[in-house]
């Protein structure tokens, strides 16, 4: 059997860090595991993905929500819960995959085979981007860019000790503006097949 | 304002915000702020050792009238509030050997097989037992064990279980403001103000009863159209979980069944055999554990000691303004605006509490209203017993009208949303806030009709 490898990537918005992700995946014929987690998570419950969609990787509202013998109202806690469930199962069977967020370096943290990323981005660079892949005028996209940033940095730190991007917590951070999307990924692919020859060598 | 007023006053405004910003375990902020209100107001600010041991009220436990009060005064109203503390104790442990048997999943499973798990005798039986449930058991584990059959139930039936959940979850709060042991605003109202059982049934208990019908009524009334869609869908139940599979040991089901009945019978009669509510408490816990054996040990580890831990606190830092008598301020305050009639300081009393409890805790709530409302009677001359049950029904039913309101709110929204189903502040409110106005309305009418 095959080494499993697990490839966690975090991002910055607008950084292109999905799109490294997707071609990551698919050059190394992995699975990827994004938001899509949402869909088995919904058939699981019996319930439907644009549901639980809005809750994905936001944080708790302190106001609005409460906490009562462990129980908490917040959905985005609960869903939260139940992608990390559903990460630790998967990591469990030994299958190898590439996770985009969801404090998946946190989460799986101490397992062999798990490869930590975050993609950063030139702030410039990750404006136009997002100006273009979603159509919004330069204030638009600084806005989205800045509310999804503050969204994911919450949430993460909610659940990890190392705060959001701090590179202790990471294998490797790597700028995507300095190679671009299809530049950085494979400079990412050259690093992950070192990670996993040595790991190999390693046990010969 | 002397120096020991605004400190108890802030240290005050601090537990509540910290309670309410949900960052810091609400049993570290209580028993921080109780600590600090100990040291500085009552060491450095009043220098006063007597104001720490009334405080502390650890010398009420070892008199005769703390367990047995037969015409007698059963617990000072000043600080720890021990008698509250220990029945809740008790009670936990009672609940915690009753759901270890697999007593609530059997009697959920019981009343839908009963109803033959059609939609609308669902709805309407999970509501009344959830009500009546809540009488007699804290409303947490009541929603905790109901939400979830409800949810399993909705899965097998392919309905929407949200409807039933917020319906189930106003019900338990209902119910509970009907006893002195359904909520915890009753219980520390009770024991402060020396209330049986029975004065609660019959004045909280009958409020509680009148507004059960029309809740009812209301709900159905809401729902109708997902629940008469929901009817249309037959579905065979043979495959249904059968209620003896819930039953992990039937000796253990027996036993908790009469414990169960012995505490039931026990507070109902309390007024009459002068046992008081710790005895109570501590009675029912003891037969527990001893009828557990050697899984003693794993209930006592059960006990939420976070909650109690909470509430020694919370006593401590309203202890803080009840020495310092900023609470007769507020009681004086509320005298004024009301100018001596009854009517209106029932209606400040009730909507006030109710408009609070639905955004703060209504345990700390009730806490600090009780000295103001003991204050308020002797200044203005009225019934201690009409402003209590104003204090008790504001604050039980209050807390229905957001999830965040009361404890059964926020753990039946979160088996909710464990399962999938999230319940927004919108979804929540747009049927429980019109359900809370009715039951407010209903109580202070009763009130204004009963005894103003």
């Amino acid at each position: 059997m095959e080494k499993q490898v697990i490839i966690a990537i975090g991002r910055e918005f607008g950084s292109g860090g999905h799109a490294i992700a997707e071609q990551i995946a698919k050059d190394m014929g992995l699975k990827l595991y994004d938001r899509n987690i949402l869909e088995e998570i919904a058939e699981e419950k019996s319930t439907k993905t644009e549901v639980l969609e809005k809750y994905d990787e936001k944080p708790r509202n302190y106001i609005l929500t409460r906490r009562v013998r462990g129980y908490s109202n917040s959905m985005e806690e609960n869903l939260a819960e139940m992608q990390f469930e559903y990460l630790k199962k998967k990591a469990d069977t030994g299958e190898s995959f590439v996770i985009v967020g969801r404090c998946a370096e946190t989460i799986l943290h101490g397992r062999e085979g798990l490869i930590t990323i975050f993609v950063i981005g030139d702030r410039e660079a990750k404006i136009k981007r997002i100006e273009k892949k979603y159509e919004l005028s330069r204030s638009e996209a600084i806005s989205k860019m800045n509310r999804h940033d503050k969204h994911r940095k919450m949430y993460h730190n909610k659940y990890s000790k190392y705060k959001w991007g701090d590179s202790r917590n990471y294998d490797l951070c790597i700028n995507s503006s300095r190679l671009g999307v299809e530049g950085t990924a494979k400079a990412l692919e050259v690093y992950i097949k070192d990670r996993i020859a040595y790991s190999l060598s390693q046990i010969d | 304002m002397t120096v020991a007023q605004i400190l108890a006053l802030i240290i005050f405004v601090a537990m509540f915000a910290l309670i309410v910003s949900d960052r810091i375990e609400r049993e570290y902020v209580s028993l921080g702020c109780g600590v600090l209100t100990l040291i500085f107001v009552f060491g450095v600010c009043m220098h006063s050792m007597d104001a720490v041991m009334k405080t502390l009220n650890l010398r009420s436990i070892f008199t005769q009238e703390f367990w047995y009060a037969a015409g007698a005064e059963e617990e000072s109203a000043m600080g720890i509030n021990w008698s509250t503390i220990i029945f809740i104790a008790g009670m936990m442990i009672m609940v915690e050997g009753m759901a270890k048997a697999g007593f609530f999943r059997w009697l959920c499973m019981r009343l839908a097989k009963m109803v033959h798990y059609k939609p609308i005798p669902l709805f309407l039986t999970f509501m009344i037992m959830s009500a009546f449930l809540a009488m007699f058991i804290d409303s947490i584990t009541v929603i905790l064990f109901l939400a979830a059959v409800t949810v399993e139930l909705a899965r097998l039936l392919k309905l929407d279980p949200i409807p039933m959940i917020i319906s189930e979850i106003f019900c338990a709060n209902l119910g509970g403001s009907a006893t002195m042991c359904g909520d915890p605003p009753n219980i520390i109202i009770g024991t402060s103000l020396r209330y049986s059982f029975g004065d609660f049934l019959s004045n909280t208990g009958v409020m509680a009863g009148i507004s059960l019908i029309l809740v009812i009524l209301y709900f159905f009334l809401v729902y109708r159209k997902e629940l008469l869609l929901e009817e249309a869908k037959a579905v065979n139940p043979e495959t249904f979980p059968e209620p003896s599979e819930a039953i992990k040991s039937k000796k253990d089901f027996i036993i908790s069944c009469i414990i169960f009945l012995c505490a039931v019978v026990m507070l109902v009669t309390h007024e009459q055999t002068g046992l008081t509510v710790a005895f109570i408490g501590t009675v029912i816990a003891l037969i527990t554990l001893v009828a557990a054996g050697r899984n003693a040990l794993e209930l006592i580890k059960k006990i939420d000691y976070r909650t109690l831990l909470f509430f020694i606190g919370l006593f401590i830092v309203v202890g803080g303004l009840e020495q310092t008598g900023i609470l007769e301020q507020i009681a004086v305050f509320i005298g004024k605006v009301s100018g001596g009639n009854l009517k209106l300081m029932v209606a400040i009393i009730i909507w006030v509490s109710a408009v609070a409890s639905a955004f703060v805790d209504n345990i700390p709530f009730a806490a600090t209203m009780i000295p103001v409302i003991k204050s308020l009677a002797v200044a203005q001359g009225v019934e201690l017993s009409t402003l209590a049950w104003a204090l008790s029904m504001g604050t039980d039913i209050g807390g229905s009208a957001t999830p965040i309101g009361a404890s059964a709110n926020v753990v039946g929204t979160s088996v909710a949303a464990k399962s999938g189903y999230p319940i927004s502040w919108g979804k929540y409110c747009r049927s429980a806030v019109p359900a809370t106005i009715i039951v407010i309305i209903v109580s202070m009418l009763c009130i204004f009709v009963r005894y103003c």
